[in-house]
This record gives C-alpha cells, sequence and structure tokens, in this order.
C-alpha cells in the first residue's frame, strides 16, 4: 500500500517476541503453516501458533470431530499428537526450515505435565514463544480445564514461568464467570502477555439419529457466532490487566479485528476465517492498514482500548509497547 | 503395491475461475463449467478443491473435479444445503474462487482390468481416473448405483467415454435391483484393481469385498472438512502406523499406537481398503 503518508506501524511486541503484523494465526488451525502455503500472501501471518503438544502422545477423538454450525463449527479434535519426544524428533527439525514465527503451544493434565513440556521447548530456538493452552475444552471430564479455576491457573502459570524464558501467553477459556479475575492471576503468576478466547462449550444433536453430532459429544464453538463474547472477554480482561492481549473468536473481517483492538487486544488471532478463506489474513492486514491511514493514526497503538469506555478510571492500559 | 502419496505436494493455489456454462443433470443435480486453466493442468484423477463461498461466510464446500480439459475444469454436485444452494445460484460469467488441488488422488499402477464403484455423488470423483484407466488400454467397469434411475446421473457420459456400465438402483427402477456392491459381489470375472467413491456403507462393502477377494482396492473417502488443506486435524481416519500415508506417530511400544488417525483431507482422501482400521 502505497500512500504519501508513512503506512502505519502495525507492529507488535509482546516482551521478546516482535510481530510485524498483528495477526497470529490460532493454534490448532494452522498446522504449521506449511499446510496453507502458497494460499496466502506470508507478509499478512505475524506469526504461527502451533497446534497443541502434550507430555504423552495422544490419538485424539474420534470422529466427527467437526459440525458446521449457523455461524460458525463445533469441534472436538482432542488435542491429536505424537507426544513432545516425537515432536522434538520429528517435528521440531523442520521448523527451523521455515522463515516465518512460530510459537509453541503446550497442552497437560498436570502441572508437572505443562511444566515438563514447556522446559523442553524452551530448549527450541526457533519458537519464539510459548502459548500455554490451558483452556482446550474437549479433553477433560465435564470441560473442567486449568483455565475455570483461578488457583489451578496461577499454579501452572507460575510453573511454565520458572522454566522458560521466552514470552509466555496464556489461553483463557471463555466458560467461566469471571475472566477478569483467572486473567489477574494468570499475570500475577508470570504471563507476558493473554489469549482471549479459546473456544465456547457447545453441542450439537442428530435429531435423525438421536444422538450428539460430535464423536466427544460436546465441542468447542468457533466463529462469527462467538465474537460478541469475544469481544466483551477482551474488554473485561483489558481493564483488569496491563499484559498484551491476543484477541481472538470469530475475527473473519478488518473490522471484525478492529473491534479487539479497540477494546484493548493489542494482537489478534485468525482461526476458523482461514477454513472459509485462506486469504483471511491479507484482507483483514489491509483492512487495518486502511483504516488506521483513513484516521490518521501512525501506529495500531493509538487505538488500543480507545472503546474501552466507562472504565476511565480502573483501565489502566499502558502496555509494554507504550 | 504403490504408495497414495500425493506426487505434488503444495500445488494448490487459489484460482478465480470463471463459470462458462452450468447444466442442470438431473433435479438438483449440477455441473458447472469452469474456466480454470491452472488447475485443469495441475489436477489429477481423485484430487479434490475446496470452494471459497461466493457469498456471506459459510464454511467452504469440498468437492471433487468431476471433469478437467486443456483450460476447462467441471465441479458435479448434489444441490443438498444452504452451501451447495448457493454455489448452484453462481451465475454463468461469474468468478468462483477455489483452493486446489488438494489430496492425494487415484493411483492407476498398471492394472489391466480397473473396477471403478460409485454411489451417488461419488460419480463426481471417477470420472478422470476412469478416462485414465481407458486412455492406457485398461478395461474398465463401472458399477454405479444410486436411489433411483433418475439419479444415475451421466452415466451415459462415462460408456461414451469407454467403460462398461453396471447401473444398480434401490428401488429397482434401473438396472440391478439393490446395492450396487451385491452387484458387484456376483461378478465372476474379479478386476485386478478396485476404485471406490461415495456413500460410507457401500465403500466398507466395497473393503469388504476387496479383501475377501484379495483385489487391491483405492476408496475416496469424506468426511466433514474445516480447512480441507490438512491444518486442523478435524477430518481423520483409522490408518495401520506402517502404512506410507501415515502421519508420523510414535509406535505402541512408544507410548503410541499401530493405528494412527489420518487426516482425509491431506494424507487422503484415497485410501488402500486393507490400510483402514476403520
Amino acid at each position: 500500500m502505497v500512500s504519501e503518508t508513512r503506512a502505519p506501524d502495525l507492529s507488535v511486541r509482546i516482551g521478546s517476541l516482535h510481530l510485524r503484523v498483528p495477526t497470529l494465526m490460532a493454534s490448532g488451525c494452522y498446522g504449521t503453516g506449511d499446510e496453507f502455503a502458497g494460499l496466502v500472501d506470508p507478509s499478512a501471518i505475524g506469526a504461527v501458533v502451533l497446534k497443541s503438544v502434550t507430555r504423552m502422545p495422544r490419538l485424539g477423538n474420534p470422529t466427527p470431530r467437526l459440525v458446521h454450525t449457523p455461524a460458525g463449527m463445533l469441534n472436538a479434535i482432542g488435542l491429536q499428537n505424537p507426544g513432545i519426544e516425537w515432536y522434538l524428533e520429528h517435528d521440531v527439525p523442520a521448523f527451523a526450515r521455515h522463515d516465518r514465527t512460530l510459537i509453541g503451544s503446550v497442552a497437560g493434565f498436570s502441572v508437572d505435565e505443562y511444566a515438563y513440556v514447556c522446559e523442553r521447548l524452551d530448549a527450541v530456538e526457533c519458537l519464539a514463544a510459548i502459548e500455554l493452552n490451558i483452556s482446550c475444552p474437549n479433553v477433560a471430564s465435564e470441560g473442567e480445564t486449568f483455565a475455570c479455576d483461578p488457583r489451578l491457573t496461577a499454579s501452572v502459570v507460575r510453573a511454565a514461568r520458572a522454566v522458560t524464558g521466552k514470552p509466555l501467553i496464556v489461553k483463557l477459556s471463555p466458560n467461566v464467570t469471571d475472566i477478569a479475575a483467572i486473567a489477574v492471576e494468570a499475570q500475577e503468576a508470570g504471563a507476558d502477555a493473554l489469549a482471549v478466547i479459546n473456544t465456547v462449550r457447545g453441542m450439537a444433536i442428530d435429531v435423525d439419529r438421536r444422538v450428539p453430532r460430535l464423536g466427544n459429544v460436546t465441542g468447542g464453538l468457533s466463529g462469527p457466532a462467538i465474537r460478541p463474547i469475544a469481544v466483551l472477554a477482551v474488554y473485561e480482561v483489558a481493564r483488569a490487566v496491563t499484559i498484551p492481549i491476543v484477541g481472538q473468536g470469530g475475527i473473519e473481517t478488518a473490522n471484525d479485528a478492529l473491534e479487539f483492538f479497540l477494546a484493548g487486544a493489542s494482537a489478534i488471532a485468525i482461526g476458523t476465517a482461514n477454513f472459509i478463506d485462506p486469504r483471511a489474513p491479507e484482507r483483514i492486514v489491509h483492512g487495518i492498514r486502511a483504516y488506521l491511514q483513513a484516521h490518521g493514526h501512525a501506529s495500531l497503538r493509538e487505538i488500543v482500548g480507545a472503546a474501552n469506555v466507562g472504565f476511565a478510571d480502573a483501565y489502566q492500559y499502558e502496555g509494554d509497547e507504550g | 503395491m504403490q504408495a497414495l502419496v500425493c506426487s505434488s505436494p503444495g500445488a494448490a493455489a487459489v484460482h478465480t475461475a470463471t463459470v462458462l456454462d452450468r447444466r442442470l443433470v438431473a433435479d438438483d443435480v449440477v455441473v458447472l463449467g469452469l474456466h480454470a486453466p491452472v488447475l485443469a493442468a495441475a489436477v489429477r484423477p481423485g484430487q479434490f478443491v475446496m470452494t471459497i463461498p461466493p457469498c456471506g461466510m459459510q464454511a467452504a464446500v469440498a468437492l471433487g473435479l468431476y471433469e478437467a480439459r486443456e483450460d476447462r475444469c467441471s465441479i458435479l454436485f448434489f444441490v443438498c444445503g444452504p452451501r451447495t444452494r448457493a454455489l448452484a445460484a453462481v451465475q454463468v460469467g461469474a468468478s468462483l474462487d477455489l483452493v486446489g488441488p488438494l489430496g492425494n488422488g487415484f493411483d492407476l499402477g498398471d492394472a489391466r482390468d480397473v473396477a471403478i464403484v460409485a454411489g451417488g455423488v461419488g460419480i463426481a470423483s471417477v470420472l478422470l481416473a476412469a478416462r485414465e484407466a481407458v486412455r492406457s488400454g485398461a478395461r474398465v467397469r463401472l458399477y454405479y448405483g444410486a436411489r433411483t434411475a433418475t439419479r444415475l446421473v451421466e452415466a451415459e457420459r462415462f460408456v461414451r467415454e469407454g467403460c462398461e456400465l453396471l447401473a444398480a438402483t434401490d428401488d429397482g427402477s434401473h438396472g440391478f435391483h439393490g446395492r450396487v456392491t451385491e452387484l458387484l459381489a456376483r461378478t465372476a470375472d474379479r478386476p485386478d484393481l478396485i476404485l471406490a467413491c461415495g456413500p460410507h456403507g457401500m465403500l466398507r462393502a466395497t473393503a469388504d469385498l476387496a479383501l475377501a477377494w484379495n483385489v487391491p482396492a483405492q476408496l475416496s473417502l469424506e468426511e466433514t472438512f474445516a480447512c480441507g488443506v490438512g491444518g486442523c486435524w478435524g477430518c481423520v481416519v483409522p490408518l495401520v502406523r506402517t502404512s506410507a500415508q501415515a502421519p508420523h506417530f510414535p509406535p505402541a511400544e512408544r507410548g503410541g499406537s499401530d493405528v494412527v488417525r489420518a487426516r482425509v483431507c491431506r494424507e487422503g482422501p484415497v485410501f488402500w481398503a486393507h490400510e483402514l482400521r476403520w
């Protein structure tokens, strides 16, 4: 985009993680990015958040794992992955060949497991940051996750913080009563940023066969259906913490992304929209740039939290990138 | 037995095709002709495309490429929901964005006597393979099943391409009265390769028959897709770990499994019947 004025600065800094553009590809939606090679302009991708890895191999959930819904989709993949040892042997060597920024993702079933996998990923040089997936709704019984409990959130983040110096992004669940309280715990325990939100728990039933439509019975809802839920979550979390927020949940267009920035997110992540059109990141980045130019902003940072009204006294957002 | 691995991974691109013509081959069965020269040159039999929805932000639709010749491709689909209805409404002259070619496709190897088993809309994914087999000099029999005579769309087309047609309908309105796999089971003249695309039950029955006969069979599977390119792991099928198509995964003795879950969109959609553990 050539203009007489300087192109607005879309860069984001999260600790040592520097993104040229504020668009992350959401974990579990984008493989390593190789799967989408040739389908999208790589300059529209700030970073790819890799699929979560656990300590032990996981076959994942039985099929069907996906159900399309009127304004989104349900998924219940179940963290299929080869386990950390195999991952380090067979997946990681290929990562170094990528020129895209990669963020590792860790999931687990105990504090020790999170710490162990984080420590192993900390040694992987080509990972620019680590996301702690403490909010996958599709593996634990009754959807209970670490991100549903402030104390468990604090202990898992503290344990991860102790073993890695990489920027730590903690992915929060919307399936809670007070997400801001959990966000504060994550911040206090050493998180560098928060990913807000993971999928919303949901279910669909086949009325002819009278059975749940997902092999896992329940799943996580994504797509435009959950966008207002996610915008509100970002709005509430932004009032409560000072660390950057990666807003996500149903972002399909630049306007959708802007809602998240204005609510208080410093960056955004794109998931389901890539399934509909792999060029979505290009459209979103171009649209954000055009909006900032049209409104005379030199940088994206100028609009972060701009619509977070009504909380002027409580709202302390300065961010690391100030 | 050859590995059904995509010979040109990474060849997929986003193509903006122009709709050349639209043919209604039966009630709610549409063939859209597309000007898409790069796609037409790249596609191999059994590969598919994701059609980016022409309006609104519904999920993309995965469709087998029916024809591909020179500058032209076509897609054949049944109108069965809002997404295919929107696709059917695309006007001649309008553009349609597609991602492809995707998946591995069929591999005819050196087969001399090929039986193609197609059920319903599965017919859309087997024409290119039938043509290639005929051109190679192989005998090609098309076992084609449908609910009723009017749903045996494009059967004559396969005959013109040089296939022997053996039709079956659930209601007996045309050909054999019963399932197409029952018709296949009656043949005394066993093929040396089976290719199949159709509903789950038909594929299972085809696999059972192929295993009983000890005839190699390639099955083109269908699952609900999200991305269609291998990014989300939503469309998996159980496969023996030793398959050349299996995604890497630790063996049972390292805490893994000897049956792994392969992506239908990326490692498939075509799998050897004897390697599936479904």
